[in-house]
């Protein structure tokens, strides 16, 4: 047979998926072609490349952005078909359920709203409009969007306007944050990057805020590190020492970041 | 998944436990950013969970993640163009391994899967590495399942290509410092 002919097997004979009857032509032809046979061996060797293992923060990051999307999507009012049918499982499944944390999320809001009714039903005679907070909600995921777009722009003075509008919300939803924290990283713009670590720090309350921020010290721009390294002073983040130390064994490190991490550590002690 | 869709957020820990470290994988070896990787690996749980509705039951799921981790890969690069191709600098280190010369020939090879063609590496991850169907890969890359192999025979022989000739240099290399260092019996004898 032909290597051409062969072609057409061997990415099957390779995976284990042909026919005893074809596997012995491949293995017949391998044995007499160099060239097929150095592919085949080269195939076997890519299992020898090693597997790079995520770092270990990776997990609570995601535990993070689970909660951040749990508690912004709680209270809403689907919730409540959700109570009926938890309702009418066993009494111990529901318990069970109310201990873990989704339970215990969906409690707080239920608490929440039966609070903020109660209280609206003493205060007023008026109930609230329904209309009102749909428009506020409606509101709410427009400037999301608004954000979202303008952080994507081509242009830098647009995306940082993009920065500028995510300030509007005291309330840090968490897709506004992933965009904004890859904009801290990646932006092709210092002046984005610097108005992004910006926008962020007002959320540096929020230990999941703080931790991604702080992550990015990493970076390539020696301007937003040098931010980063005095907003780790100012925070008195208890990881401090840490971070300034691996940082300073990044081999190239700018002089001017090398410095302000000299300064920095003699700050801490 | 089935339950990730119907809304018990628990579950997709359970996913990402299993799903971490192959994604983590496909794309460090696919770009040899880490710390991008990570982003990126956030990024494609936080689409699982808002898009885990449009997850029809029945069809492959590691086709239908796989699906999102491409796609994030895509927007984050429309959003933020490469300043830097991947360098094998940027590779992992290579973990020592028993033999020196399997050492050698697992840092020639990560050398060599740098050099291929950004949809050559990633078509031989997913086979290989991600160990996809072919049939899983054809419904991912939107193609036929005869493309898929001709596919990642032309990426396993372009791979054979790097690899040869990164073999011959370090051959040449190697020849040359062996003609260079001064045989050990002189510098006793000084």
């Amino acid at each position: 047979m032909k290597c051409e002919q062969i072609a057409e097997l061997l990415p099957d004979y390779l995976q284990g998926s042909l026919s005893p009857g074809q596997c012995h032509t491949v293995e017949a032809h391998l044995e007499q072609c160099a060239d097929c046979s150095e592919e085949a061996a080269l195939w076997k060797k890519l299992s020898l490349l090693p597997v790079d293992q995520p770092g270990p923060e990776s997990r609570a990051r995601f535990e993070a952005m689970l909660q951040a999307y749990q508690a912004s999507h709680s209270n809403q009012p689907a919730d409540d078909s959700h109570w009926r049918k938890r309702a009418s499982v066993w009494n111990w499944n529901v318990f069970h359920w109310l201990r873990s944390p989704v339970g215990a999320i969906a409690w707080s809001a239920a608490l929440l709203a039966i609070g903020v009714f109660t209280g609206l039903r003493l205060a007023g005679p008026k109930p609230p409009s329904l209309d009102l907070a749909a428009m506020q909600s409606e509101l709410a995921s427009m400037k999301q969007l608004v954000v979202l777009s303008m952080l994507q722009q081509q242009s830098a003075s647009a995306r940082l306007e993009g920065v500028t509008w995510s300030t509007r919300d005291q309330q840090l939803d968490p897709q506004v944050l992933s965009a904004l924290l890859h904009t801290l990283r990646y932006d092709a713009s210092v002046d984005v990057r610097l108005a992004a670590l910006d926008a962020l720090s007002r959320h540096g309350r929020q230990p999941q805020v703080h931790k991604a921020i702080l992550d990015s010290l990493q970076q390539q721009s020696p301007l937003v590190q040098v931010a980063l390294i005095d907003l780790l002073l100012e925070w008195r983040d208890p990881d401090a020492a840490r971070r300034l130390q691996a940082l300073q064994q990044v081999p190239d490190l700018n002089p001017t970041v090398r410095q302000r991490v000299e300064w920095a550590k003699s700050k801490l002690n | 998944m089935l339950q990730v869709r119907d809304g018990a957020g628990e579950t997709l820990g359970v996913l990402f436990d299993r799903y971490q470290t192959p994604l983590f994988n496909f794309y460090s070896k696919l770009t040899g950013d880490r710390a991008l990787s990570e982003d990126l690996v956030q990024e494609v749980f936080l689409r699982i969970l808002k898009y885990r509705q449009s997850y029809r039951p029945g069809t492959p799921f590691r086709a239908w993640i796989y699906q999102i981790a491409r796609n994030a890969r895509v927007d984050h690069f429309r959003r933020f163009p490469r300043q830097t191709a991947l360098e094998p600098e940027m590779l992992p280190p290579v973990v020592p391994t028993d033999s020196a010369q399997e050492q050698q020939e697992v840092e020639l090879l990560q050398r060599a899967l740098g050099q291929l063609p950004e949809e050559k590496r990633e078509i031989l991850l997913l086979c290989r590495f991600q160990e996809l169907k072919y049939e899983e890969i054809a419904s991912l890359l939107g193609c036929e399942l005869n493309t898929v192999r001709t596919r990642i025979h032309r990426a396993l022989q372009e791979l054979r290509k790097a690899f040869d000739q990164l073999a011959q240099g370090t051959m040449l290399k190697k020849a040359e410092a062996a003609r260079n260092i001064p045989p050990q019996r002189g510098r006793h004898e000084v």
